[in-house]
């Protein structure tokens, strides 16, 4: 494998992973809540697209819509009745209630939709297109695109709209957000059902370019908090950053035969030394911490 | 009175020269330098944000200067860590009292005696506890957990906790905010007390009467800076401290309508701040 | 901060007159606490399980895991350090004997090095890992824990893909799953023992004030540093000891995967089961372990197709309803409020303690929304 090809791998899967994180840099930047359950919300998502693929024909660039809307009301939910009642908890408690939240989801999934290996494929599935010093799949390719521009369309929402500005307020500090006039809570199952949505983005796009089933929220939710540690909190396009970081060295990783299977550890390794260098991650405020 | 220290008669127990701390681009502390000596009281005063706390933080060892030394007893302890400066016999509270909320009252204050200089065994400790609650007047909340206080309970306690671990220089930080008029009478006692049985105090406060009442000599912060430092009084007259409290006009009209007569009782300025900020 | 005031819940409720009665620490709770845990395990010892087989391997499965909680509760709980990935000192205490075993070093031997092994890692790794804070902490302890388990997996310690069997045990003619009955709980004993000891000491402090508020540990004296780091690798003798008994016991494991040594969900069991209990408290996690893992086990036999979703529930609403934990909810139902003007508690019936005692605890957890 020549260096070109490993470096389009790792942009391609580094743009999907920025995806991944940045639900997970959303809620925990301005909640400060590290949402255990995202792997849940996104392969939730992933089901959702797969079904309006293959119950309702839906396109699947359409579908990614559907399972954003989707998630985003799931997501609303989850914080109203759960997640609102230990904001002001100490940490851990929140981390057991979002593990709690993601065990109860990937096992109703389990229980409802099996465990069998899903994925969508479709007529342009294997469609590639020729750069000269190597080729890319179609739908990786529109995948990464999509994903970039999510996190520009994030960056955007949260700078320049006035809600966007509102939940930054609260993400820096409640009470003066909330002497303000801005009602946190609403701001909060905002914020939450925005991750969800994400979640639900990249959800779908995984739908399409790999497979999918239940056992796999713990490894999503790990991969969002990679992302995140790599690249920082603070802003959307630190996700881009600590995900374009991991999408590298998984790609460097598994061209080699030798350390094939390392792929992981070979993350971790990474994700503790910048813990420990540059605890705010690559494009980190820390602030946010 | 300035009791002989084991350097000789008034040596200089804390010294900073040339201390700079600087968070970001802005000096929180600037060039600052003064040094106290074995067995004063020495008052810090200085409008909100003047970086009293920032000061008391780089003597305590919670930050490192960017610049300059802070040195304790000849030795530059800039780098040194709080515990290690602990042990050496230096002692703060913090302007935001944090007791540790899960233990009670006489257990926080066991901490305090636990560590800090003494290598005592459980049951020693405890009577160490016991006695500095009665010293400070916490005895009879001995057993109330430390989120079970009022505001002015845990600026006792943190007090407490600090004279626990037996000090040579204490460092105190806004502990009479909240007070009543009578337990500020008491709180100026209680380090008048403190300083007499050979603990070097430095009492950052707002409140003057209290600053007037226990301060051999006052310095006066102002955007990071040392603007004056002198007795009490004269300080409290000083144009430039006006000034720096409640702005120039102020100061200008007032030097206006008195000439430059120098009317400065403490109460008089306090009187007139009060009036200036009501 | 102060979690006694409701503030900032949803409406302006005027507040009750009556503020809430100040309480006090039982004077010889640790005792309690000590006799009870004794009691529990001696009850466990004495079950008879003369051919119940079954019934063996699951107590020895719960006393396992309270084990593992016992000594989670070093760091996670007395220092507040939330470290999610203790379940590689298990691992690397299995793998150990593992290897040990399959080069004809003696049991004992291999034990002992998987202790030495497992210290030397928590020291080395602590000593990085432990300036980071919170979330950071515990996703970089737990990322170790994978990485680690991938790297048996991918060297083939102790086996082809670290799929490691062992000789089978003998132990002179006794019953083996016995014999490991007797280990665990002996090694549950000795825990509970242990952390009682440990609350009277100055040590235990230290601990505990970093949690509270480590600024203030820092400045009246205590080096938090090499406490944490002390705390940390402490935690990871016993845990080591209990993966090496695992090791002996099951003969045949994985590194991941399901059940596998390092398997994360180990770790977040450990965690479940101290935080269920009661974190920083002596009878905590063997109380949570016991519950968690029980109702694991029969959940799975029982209802098993809502098993999954049922522990996940479980999970969710102990975090929103008891977020302090068993024993500490059982304290705060049942101690004595303190007179202000008097050193003596106030003589109160019971069911006023009680009462008030629940009023507390919702307080408590209304308090905590937004």
């Amino acid at each position: 494998m020549d260096i070109g090809n490993i470096l389009i791998i790792g942009v391609l899967l580094g743009c999907f992973y920025a995806s991944v994180g940045l639900g997970f840099s959303l809620i925990w930047g301005i909640m400060n809540i590290v949402n255990l359950a995202q792997g849940a919300l996104l392969i939730l998502g992933a089901y959702v697209a797969y079904f309006a693929y293959s119950l309702l024909g839906l396109d699947p660039f359409l579908a990614i819509l559907v399972s954003m809307v989707t998630m985003f009301f799931v997501g609303w939910l989850i914080q109203y009745i759960a997640i609102n009642r230990v904001i002001r908890a100490p940490f851990l408690v929140t981390f057991m209630l979002t593990f709690g939240l993601d065990l109860l989801i990937t096992n109703l999934m389990q229980q409802f939709w099996t465990a069998d290996i899903r994925s969508i494929t479709t007529s342009y599935s294997n469609a590639h297109i020729d750069l000269g010093f190597g080729a890319i799949p179609l739908v990786r390719a529109a995948v990464a695109l999509i994903a970039v521009l999510l996190t520009a369309a994030l960056s955007v929402f949260l700078t320049r709209t006035r809600i966007g500005n509102a939940i930054l307020a609260v993400g820096m500090d409640r009470e003066a957000a909330r002497l303000m006039g801005i009602s946190v809570a609403r701001i909060y199952a905002l914020t939450f059902g925005l991750g969800a949505a994400l979640a639900g983005a990249a959800g779908a796009m995984l739908a399409m370019t790999l497979a999918f089933q239940p056992s796999n929220t713990g490894t999503y939710t790990l991969f969002a908090f990679v992302v995140v540690a790599l690249g920082g909190l603070g802003t959307p396009w630190a996700a881009l950053a600590g995900g374009m970081l991991f999408g590298l060295v998984e790609a460097l990783v598994g061209a080699r035969p030798e350390t094939v299977g390392l792929q992981s550890a070979a993350a971790f390794a990474i994700l503790v030394l910048v813990l420990i260098v540059r605890p705010s991650g690559l494009l980190g405020k820390a602030f946010y911490s | 009175m300035l009791p002989d220290g084991p350097n000789g008669p008034s040596a200089s127990l804390l010294e900073l020269s040339e201390v700079t701390k600087r968070f970001g681009g802005l000096p929180a502390v600037h060039n600052f330098g003064f040094s106290v000596r074995e067995g004063e009281v020495v008052g810090i005063i200085g409008p909100n944000g003047a970086g009293k706390s920032t000061l008391i933080s780089l003597i305590g060892g919670a930050i490192s200067p960017t610049a300059g030394t802070v040195s304790y007893q000849g030795r530059d302890i800039s780098r040194l860590s709080p515990h290690a400066r602990s042990y050496l016999g230096i002692a703060r509270t913090f302007q935001i009292a944090q007791p540790f909320v899960g233990l009670d009252v006489r257990e926080n204050v066991l901490v305090g005696a636990l560590f800090g200089r003494r290598n005592l065994s459980r049951n020693e400790a405890m009577r160490v506890a016991d006695e500095v609650l009665e010293r400070v007047g916490l005895a009879r909340k001995a057993r109330l957990k430390g989120d079970q206080l009022t505001v002015a309970d845990r600026k006792q306690l943190e007090m407490a906790r600090a004279l626990a671990t037996n000090p040579k220089l204490l460092l105190l930080d806004e502990v009479m905010a909240g007070l009543t008029y009578n337990e500020v009478d008491q709180a100026v006692e209680l380090i008048r007390d403190i300083n007499r049985s050979g603990v070097t105090v430095l009492v950052v406060e707002h409140i003057m009467r209290a600053i007037r009442g226990v301060s051999d000599r006052v310095v006066v912060m102002h955007h990071g800076r040392k603007i004056a430092e002198d007795t009490p009084d004269e300080v409290l007259s000083d144009p430039r401290v006006i000034e720096a409290y409640l702005g120039e006009r102020y100061s200008k009209q007032r030097q206006a309508t008195q000439g430059n007569q120098r009317q400065g009782s403490a109460e008089t300025i306090e009187n007139e701040w009060k009036e200036g900020l009501a | 901060m102060d979690s006694t005031e409701p503030t900032g819940t949803k409406a302006v409720r005027p507040t009750k007159a009556r503020a809430p009665a100040p309480v006090a620490r039982g004077k010889h709770s640790w005792l309690w606490s000590l006799a009870v845990g004794m009691l529990i395990l001696g009850v466990i010892g004495a079950i008879p399980f003369q051919n119940d087989i079954a019934g063996l391997i699951l107590w020895t499965n719960v006393v396992m895991f309270c084990c593992l909680a016992q000594s989670w509760n070093l760091i996670g709980g007395f220092v507040g350090y939330a470290a999610f990935g203790n379940v590689v000192f298990f691992g690397i205490g299995a793998y150990t004997v593992a290897v040990a075993l399959q080069h004809d070093v003696p049991y004992a031997i291999g034990l002992l090095l998987g202790v030495v092994i497992s210290a030397a890692f928590a020291f080395l790794l602590g000593l990085p890992v432990l300036r980071l804070k919170g979330h950071y902490f515990a996703i970089a302890t737990l990322g170790v824990a994978v990485a680690i388990g991938e790297v048996v997996e991918a060297e083939g310690i102790g086996g082809p893909g670290g799929e490691a069997s062992l000789p089978a045990p003998t132990f002179g003619g006794l019953d083996t799953n016995t014999v490991f009955f007797f280990a665990f709980v002996t090694l549950s004993a000795l825990l509970l023992l242990g952390t009682t000891w440990l609350t009277r000491t100055r040590f235990g402090y230290a601990l505990v004030a970093i949690r509270e508020n480590e600024q203030a540990a820092e400045a009246l004296g205590i080096a938090t540093f090499w406490y944490k780091v002390a705390a940390f690798t402490i935690s990871a003798i016993p845990t080591a000891l209990a993966g090496g008994l695992y090791a002996y016991w099951q003969q045949f494991f994985n590194p991941s995967g399901e059940g596998g040594a390092f398997d994360p969900s180990r770790s977040i069991a450990m965690v479940l089961m101290t935080f269920l209990g009661g974190a920083g408290t002596i009878l905590g996690p063997l109380i949570g372990g016991i519950i968690v893992e029980y109702l694991d086990n029969y959940t799975l036999i029982n209802f098993s197709t809502i098993h999954g979703p049922l522990l996940g529930a479980i999970v969710v609403l102990v975090t929103i309803f008891l977020p302090q934990g068993l024993i500490r909810l059982v304290q705060e139902l049942t101690r004595a409020p303190v007179a202000l003007e008097g050193p003596e508690a106030a003589k109160v019936s019971y069911i006023h303690r009680i009462g008030e005692g629940v009023r507390r605890v919702f307080r408590f957890i209304a308090s905590q929304g937004v």
